[in-house]
């Protein structure tokens, strides 16, 4: 059953898709809460399955694929069970929004930025005519856009990434949603407004008090904003944990890994640490930890039986056998060893 | 010092302009700079900043409206003889950003890789043609029965390694990596990083870096050039820019650099930079100088005097 | 070829370890020591040794509709073929005479000689209703409408086959580099402009009087002036691939234009420059029916479906001998629809978004 202060909860979830005549199993049993309020950050690389995860929130799989297990609670109702684009209607946009990784592609290029607003701002909130036209300026101003009334006017090619980005935000929370997910929202864009439209997110959240879900494939991306972080590799949560424990305490070699093969804990001259050959494919079954085949700290027993949750602290699990009490003592590579004692990575 | 050092690849007074005569564009305007034998030079800026123009310029893609480019002394931009068109293309390759769509569909990567040889001229016979992909895929740290598979059975890493086997084939010395690595999952960034500076240190590879990210280039450059608008703002050793930032927009790009660690960042301050805030006047135009060896800024002369006294403290 | 299918069974064995490690019996103890870490291993991904024209043919032939089609095109086309070997032969030119009761023209009636019986007179076995001596009846002149039906099939096809082949050709070389070579773009673009504004009827009109009208004058004229939409087709296809990564890679490896157009630009074009050709033929087939209505079409001795629609257009208003339309227009109709349906089948089929299943 779900957890009282969840707003969002997944429950033992499984999604598969066939592609070619195979099964894909891409969701393999996801267990999840998405608190009241918090923002999560789900990490993983790509083929994780970290986007098809959320997606399964909003009736927004590909047609080839499918909810084949599990539950997912939002508002009493087990969103799983829907059929019908009907009842999906009800909580795509209104209740659970989405803002995209590109903001070309979400953006109608042949209407002004003004019209799609209007669009969201009628559908959702039933103004009419001038009291539209100055709520949809408003939410344009709300996003941080200088002269809207310019700007309303103006087609998407107008824009710069980050604006462009900022309008779908803008139209993503026209709707007043409860759940807001960003799929990768900074991904394409330049570091500099990266930061700026994590900041706008952030504002956002405590004014419209929203819940807020992250995507990403970089960890460096989420320390500002995340409360909570899950990593997820080959369609699997593999750690959960409050950002600092992630960050200073990660436990599973997965998290090791995408840590310490960040850049920005590089020594220039040394090689980074990298993770070797690539994601498996789920097209086979998945025997054991995932990430095994790639850990060079592999035990046999991870190629054998799949790991079960070790719970590390109340708010902090991973799925590794190294927390067994049966296993040898691994200590984290030297980065992250220094990344936790410093608290703090040297700015230049 | 630096002038000691054999430069590979001068650029001076690099200007490119697209559209037509009415409606000129100019996506780089008087850039120069110098690239010495077995550095890795990078430069750094936003989407639309020209970055990747220059590189494009480089290798000749883009046409040049103004200024030079010389490769190891020769004029290299503009018409150029046959050998010399031969020599460029044999000596100066590229590596793509995005490398879902720098690999040909259609074929497979054992003509992908070998696509190169062909336009060299060398009259390979099928084994020896073989041998040599089988080669630069392990050079790469790829299977060799990877050659009979087409590009889309890989992950964004295999591909782009992939891609950096294409190059290397041809056995260069310079190499233009444009965003190598930007498309990629972090996980997979660390990979390619690696074998970059592995293979540069194997074969004394020349590289030129572009990315938008300051965080990846002060890992790998021993140069940065710092690009705003199709100018140069600043440029310097990598280490002596993290330290001595100048110009506002390096300073800014510095402050936006991700940290993987949350108590640093939650006290992080953003620095925006306003490209109004020089006030530049007809008198106090904007200069590129030099204040410290190999430390250029680009500012007005009141700016300069501003920045002398930062680096004397 | 050979090599490369014995190194990929490595992989597979490679995939087998990993899977033989996970069946093997551990000991408790065993079972949390350090596995043996092979950095190879995890290189191994996933191998679904996709390859792009089976998996178009695959897609292709799971649309049934398409593959009914395609049997039905087939057919058609051996058929008219294999008409004139049948036992059943009628040279389709033939004017065919039959004896038949004299009908006299005011009455209506028969002609009777003395004893009663009707007077019999050898004459044109002019507009006979399909049946048992004439498969599909015979025309106004007296012509067996079967074997006219199917020689003029077969000629309607080779016309249609014929202007396809040549469009394709023309359209694709001159296509190519028109979008591929930036400096023959100018050139080509305002030369297709003037030629794109003579209108093709009046070429057709002038190569009729200038030349003998016949099949060849007839797939001349509309050679003469099809390509061009073919070339302006794929030229913007061109263009809007031509800057592409792959194709700018290939640029920096010094790759010859030859090269790149063969192996970069058409690879991708495939699917629709097939469904472009797959419509070109029954665009000709009715191109020619329309000429043949305007009355420039090839003479009476060539039957093709022009012309005998033609014929049966003009026989349209008495309802006794609208078989005469009706045959060759389901032929034209069947013709139709079958290309129109299979080119859209087979260009869904190559497209590898379309691959998934």
């Amino acid at each position: 059953m779900p957890n009282e202060n969840a707003i969002l909860s997944f429950e033992e979830l499984e999604i598969r898709f066939t592609l070619r005549g195979q099964v894909l199993n891409a969701i393999r049993g996801i267990s999840l809460d998405v608190m009241q309020g918090e923002s999560l950050a789900i990490v993983g690389e790509s083929g994780s399955g970290k986007s098809v995860f959320t997606k399964s929130a909003m009736g927004l799989l590909d047609a080839n694929g499918a909810i084949t297990g599990g539950h997912i609670w939002y508002g009493g109702k087990d969103l799983a069970q829907f059929k019908t684009e009907k009842e999906w209607l009800t909580i795509r946009g209104k209740e659970i929004a989405m803002v995209m990784q590109d903001p070309m592609t979400s953006l109608n290029p042949l209407k002004t930025i003004g019209d799609q607003i209007t669009e969201a701002v009628l559908l959702h909130q039933g103004l009419k005519g001038e009291a539209a036209r100055k709520a949809a300026m408003d939410a344009l101003a709300a996003v941080g856009i200088d002269e809207p009334e310019r700007r309303y006017r103006q087609y998407p090619h107008e824009f710069s990434g980050g604006m462009r980005q900022r309008v779908v935000i803008a139209i993503a929370v026209a709707c007043r949603p409860k759940v807001l997910i960003c799929d990768e929202p900074t991904t394409a864009l330049d570091v500099t407004i990266q930061a700026q439209i994590l900041d706008l997110i952030k504002a956002l959240q405590k004014k419209l008090d929203l819940t807020t879900i992250y995507i990403t494939h970089d960890l460096g991306v989420v320390a500002n904003v995340a409360d909570r972080i899950a990593v997820m590799y080959a369609g699997d949560i593999v750690e959960v944990g409050r950002c600092e424990e992630v960050f200073y305490d990660p436990k599973h070699p997965y998290t090791w890994a995408l840590l310490s093969s960040l850049p920005q804990l590089g020594v220039k001259g040394q090689d980074l640490y990298s993770i070797q050959g690539t994601p498996p494919n789920l097209f086979y079954e998945v025997h054991g930890d995932a990430f095994a085949p790639r850990n060079p700290q592999a035990l046999n027993i991870d190629f054998v039986e799949r790991p079960p949750f070790f719970q590390v602290s109340p708010t902090h699990k991973a799925r590794t056998w190294l927390l067994d009490p049966r296993a040898p003592k691994v200590e984290p590579p030297e980065h992250i060893r220094q990344l936790r004692q410093k608290g703090g990575y040297p700015h230049g | 010092m630096a002038e000691t050092r054999e430069k590979l690849l001068e650029v001076q007074d690099l200007q490119v302009t697209f559209g037509n005569k009415r409606h000129p564009f100019t996506a780089v305007d008087g850039v120069s700079f110098d690239i010495y034998k077995g550095e890795t030079f990078g430069l750094v800026g936003e989407s639309g900043s020209g970055k990747t123009t220059i590189g494009r310029a480089i290798i000749r893609v883009n046409p040049v409206s103004g200024g030079t480019v010389k490769y190891q002394g020769e004029v290299i931009s503009g018409k150029v003889s046959r050998e010399t068109d031969r020599r460029i293309i044999k000596n100066i390759q590229m590596i793509f950003q995005d490398p879902m769509a720098s690999l040909n569909e259609r074929a497979k990567v054992d003509y992908i890789v070998s696509e190169g040889l062909y336009a060299l001229g060398e009259h390979l016979s099928e084994e020896a043609r073989q041998e040599k992909v089988s080669q630069a895929l392990a050079d790469v740290g790829l299977l060799p029965e990877f050659a009979s598979r087409f590009p889309h059975e890989f992950s964004g890493g295999q591909r782009q390694r992939i891609g950096i086997a294409r190059a290397l084939i041809m056995e260069p010395q310079f190499i233009i990596a444009d965003e190598p690595i930007s498309a990629l999952d972090v996980s997979i960034r660390a990979q390619v990083l690696n074998l970059m500076s592995r293979l540069q240190k194997e074969r004394g590879l020349t590289y030129l870096f572009i990315a938008h990210d300051l965080s990846v280039v002060r890992f790998i450059s021993d140069r940065i050039g710092v690009i705003y608008k199709g100018k140069l703002m600043e440029l310097a050793g990598s280490e002596q820019l993290f330290a001595h930032p100048l110009h506002p927009y390096t300073r800014a790009l510095l402050s936006a650099i991700p940290m993987p660690d949350p108590e640093s960042e939650r006290k992080k301050q953003l620095v925006v930079y306003d490209p109004t805030q020089h006030g530049y006047t007809e008198d106090d135009p904007p200069l590129w100088e030099e204040l410290e060896p190999g430390h250029f800024v680009r500012g007005s002369r009141r700016e300069l005097e501003g920045y002398r006294k930062v680096l004397g403290q | 070829m050979a090599i490369f299918r014995i190194k990929d069974s490595k992989t597979q064995a490679l995939a087998d370890s990993l899977d033989r490690q996970a069946q093997r019996q551990f000991t408790q103890e065993e079972l949390f020591q350090f596995a043996p870490y092979d950095p190879g291993a995890g290189e191994r991904g996933g191998y679904s040794d996709y390859s792009y024209w089976r998996s178009t043919l695959r897609a292709f032939r799971k649309n049934r509709v398409a593959m009914f089609f395609l049997c039905v095109i087939l057919a058609t086309l051996l058929f008219t073929f294999l008409e004139p070997l049948l036992p059943y032969d009628r040279e389709p030119n033939t004017i065919y005479y039959v004896e038949q009761a004299e009908i006299n023209l005011f009455t209506r009636k028969p002609v009777l000689d003395e004893k009663g019986n009707p007077v019999m007179k050898v004459s044109r076995a002019t507009d006979r209703a399909p049946g048992e001596e004439f498969w599909f009846g015979t025309n106004s002149i007296g012509q067996d409408l079967w074997s006219q039906i199917w020689s003029g099939t077969r000629n309607s096809l080779f016309i249609g086959f014929s202007v396809a082949c040549v469009d394709a050709l023309l359209g694709i070389l001159v296509g190519v580099l028109w979008g591929y070579v930036r400096k023959l773009d100018f050139l080509f673009t305002e030369l297709y402009n003037i030629f794109d504004n003579v209108p093709q009827t009046l070429i057709v009109v002038i190569i009729s009087y200038v030349l003998r009208p016949g099949m060849g004058t007839m797939i001349f004229a509309m050679c003469l002036t099809s390509w061009l939409a073919t070339a302006r087709f794929i030229r913007n296809q061109v263009v809007i691939i031509r800057d592409r990564d792959y194709n700018l890679a290939s640029r920096c490896l010094g790759t010859s234009t030859g090269r790149i157009i063969t192996k970069n630009l058409l690879p991708y074009l495939v699917s629709i420059i097939t469904m472009r050709m797959a419509l070109a033929i029954p665009a000709a087939i009715n191109n020619e029916v329309f000429i043949t209505y305007i009355g420039l079409g090839v003479p009476l001795e060539t039957p093709t479906l022009g012309n005998l629609v033609e014929a049966g257009r003009k026989v349209m208003g008495e309802a006794a001998l609208r078989y005469q339309l009706f045959i060759p227009v389901v032929i034209l109709a069947t013709i139709t629809i079958s290309f129109y349906i299979i080119g859209n089948a087979f260009a869904d089929a190559a497209d590898p978004k379309n691959h998934v299943n």
